[in-house]
């Protein structure tokens, strides 16, 4: 049986069973409350950071005003983008030029998109199918009625510098070979879908702007965009569509995140009002802007919640104090010191304090991911219109409106998308945070148990102080 | 020897001031048993408390072989009354979630004696005040006024001390049980060669120490 201050201090944190229990579920609930904001803040920290680093170092430039639902544009050119190449710290431009064609023979009635004018047909026919049996405001057609039987949608073609790469992901061939983005060939790149619905293998031809092209190469595509996409070299697409040089894309590459915002406005100033410039960075801090806001909300809780529980210790340590005035009067009469007494007293807070951890603990696991979910939830809708709006609207054409409602259909295979998609899953991923809840959560508890206990402790410390033993003499 | 010159602690009382103890000179040679009489409000616990350097007089000296101390420091103090004085209270003043036994090892353990020794040694006071068996292991709660009283002189024995001061030791106590409690008081000033200063207002107890003091309104008389 030991008696020495410690055990004294830990024995009278359980003198009074109903005080103890009742400071401990107090105590468990802000010290809980306290992990739940560390694990939330932790987590969106680490969020920000991941995100930070994943955004890459590239920076989007498009046609100043440029989107789906406009068609009058001047489009950029090869010669403006060579005075961006030459911009120090630029690593690479990839250019593109989009554009859309109407299958033959298939009713397309409607002024799908930006390139809803077009009069550019082709042989081919989109392996990408609508789905309009529900009827239940899946498709939206303006004036009401169905698709035609033999409706097809438009097929999107890529004219890029850089074949082996769409919407800034690598391609991997099934079959045949890369194309040279920079050589005017009438060579292709199909996707597997593309090639199925047509019966297309390497060495097939097929007919875009009454021209016959070859497959040179089919790629895998993991989605309906680059299902429905053909991707030639830019010089090929610019000479069938007849706009020399044109470009309407670009992707700069710095070569170095560090060096970003520094070629983006080198970029802007070079470009002038003839693009809109948009580094991953300014996507990227959009999204994180919500988090960010999220992570101090999370802390300036933390800091509240540490601060509830101080004042409740403190509190209750100022009570205890008072109510055993007596005793601490007999302590120090008996031969204990200021210090022997006031140590035994923060002994008890500490105790008091540890105990409501173990239930703080138990509050944190259960509470931190939820709570972490439920602030970034919260934060949700204004990171992703922000981030969203950082690309470019989303939805097939203009005069059909939006099918599915939004962004269910993606527009066109263009790097442009890139940064929508990106945005949007920055967004996504940016929401879907999972808190990592492990041992040091239980040494954080005990971490601000202690420092509670310190903390509220140390009024009753110098309460403490101040009583005279001849106190005790009194008042019997 | 216990030396007492002019002493005198006044306390500020609104605007008042009140002498609880007025110049009072006495001596106390080793190993006697003595007592301070007086009625209630005369001074007697202030004198005790001034004695046991619970508090400091407002002039005046206390010299307790050979050492003044009231010229003590803070920390001199805690350790004169740790090492050289005992406490008995009227209230008894035992640590009420502590047993018997660990009431009377707590004084040891401010004084720096080990574990086990502490527990044989309290166990072995106990057993001299008449608390024996499993009564040491009670809690104050489940012990009778007198031995709670026996509990507390036991404690007031724990580190060995020169002089023993009981503040009413039986004025809580029924007057069979007083005596009784008187008697081992005695006892121990006589086997332990331990100076005893009771205060009491129960004048059948002081005919029967070796020397009494009665104080009036802060001033010593002569009885």
């Amino acid at each position: 049986m030991g008696m020495n201050t410690l055990t004294l201090g830990l024995r009278n944190a359980f003198r009074n069973t109903v005080r103890t229990v009742s400071l401990m579920i107090i105590l468990g609930i802000s010290i809980g409350l306290c992990l739940v904001m560390l694990i939330a803040h932790q987590a969106v920290a680490q969020k920000i950071r991941d995100i930070k680093a994943s955004v890459g170092n590239t920076i989007t430039v498009m046609p100043a005003g440029f989107s789906d639902f406009s068609q009058a544009n001047n489009a950029l050119t090869t010669a403006q983008l060579d005075g961006v190449k030459t911009l120090p710290h630029v690593a690479s431009v990839t250019e593109s030029l989009t554009d859309r064609l109407s299958t033959i023979g298939a009713t397309d009635s409607f002024p799908f998109g930006r390139g809803g004018s077009s009069t550019a047909t082709t042989s081919l026919k989109s392996p990408v199918t609508l789905d309009d049996s529900g009827k239940t405001g899946r498709l939206f057609i303006r004036g009401g009625g169905q698709l035609p039987a033999d409706f097809s949608l438009p097929v999107s073609i890529l004219g890029t510098t850089d074949p082996a790469h769409m919407d800034s992901a690598a391609l991997t061939l099934s079959s045949g070979a890369a194309l040279d983005g920079a050589k005017d060939s009438n060579t292709a790149l199909v996707s597997t879908a593309m090639a199925g619905k047509n019966n297309l293998k390497v060495g097939s031809t097929f007919t875009a702007y009454n021209t016959k092209l070859t497959v040179a190469g089919i790629f895998t595509s993991a989605s309906r965009a680059g299902d429905g996409t053909v991707i030639v070299p830019l010089p090929a697409l610019q000479r069938l569509t007849g706009q020399s040089g044109a470009v309407d894309n670009a992707v700069v590459t710095a070569d170095s995140l560090d060096n970003l915002a520094n070629v983006t406005s080198a970029i802007k100033q070079k470009l002038g009002s003839n693009a809109d410039v948009t580094s991953a960075q300014d996507a990227a801090d959009s999204t994180v802007g919500s988090l960010e806001n999220v992570a101090t909300i999370s802390l300036l809780s933390l800091i509240g919640a540490l601060i509830a529980g101080s004042v409740i210790i403190l509190l209750t340590m100022v009570m205890i104090v008072r109510e055993r005035r007596r005793e601490i009067g007999i302590l120090k009469a008996i031969g204990g010191s200021n210090a022997r007494v006031v140590l035994q007293f923060m002994c008890e807070a500490v105790t008091l304090t540890v105990a409501g951890a173990v239930v703080g603990v138990l509050i944190g696991v259960a509470g931190g991911n939820p709570v972490t979910n439920m602030l970034v939830q919260g934060a949700a809708s204004s990171s992703t219109s922000a981030a969203a709006g950082m690309g470019r609207p989303a939805g097939i054409g203009a005069g059909i409106g939006r099918f599915g409602g939004g962004q269910s259909f993606a527009a066109r295979p263009t790097t442009g998308g890139f940064l929508q998609r990106n945005g949007n899953s920055l967004a996504n991923s940016a929401h879907n945070i999972s808190a990592n809840i492990g041992w040091n959560v239980l040494i954080y508890g005990l971490g601000a148990a202690v420092v509670i206990a310190l903390i509220g402790s140390a009024l009753a410390g110098w309460m403490i102080a101040r009583i005279k033993p001849y106190e005790v003499m009194r008042a019997e | 020897m216990i030396t007492v010159t002019d002493l005198t602690r006044t306390f500020q009382s609104g605007d008042s001031t009140v002498t609880a103890v007025d110049n009072v000179s006495l001596t106390v040679p080793d190993g006697r048993f003595a007592s301070i009489i007086g009625k209630s409000g005369s001074g007697k616990s202030t004198l005790l408390s001034l004695l046991g350097a619970l508090d400091t007089p407002t002039s005046g000296s206390i010299e307790i072989a050979g050492r003044d101390i009231t010229r003590l420091s803070e920390h001199a103090l805690i350790t004169y009354r740790r090492k050289q004085i005992g406490f008995v209270f009227q209230g008894y003043n035992l640590i009420p979630n502590l047993t018997a036994l660990e009431n009377v090892m707590l004084p040891m353990s401010f004084n720096g004696v080990r574990g086990n020794e502490r527990k044989i040694r309290a166990a072995a006071l106990l057993d001299q005040v008449g608390i024996e068996g499993v009564k040491q292991q009670r809690k104050p709660g489940r012990l009778s006024g007198g031995e709670q009283q026996r509990v507390a002189i036991a404690r007031a024995l724990a580190n060995r001390p020169s002089l023993i001061l009981a503040d009413e030791p039986t004025g809580n106590l029924d007057s069979e049980t007083g005596k009784m409690i008187f008697d081992l008081l005695h006892n121990l000033a006589r086997s332990q060669k331990t100076t005893i200063i009771v205060v009491t207002h129960d004048l059948s107890i002081a005919g029967r120490t070796d020397e009494s003091f009665r104080l009036q309104d802060g001033k010593l008389v002569t009885l």
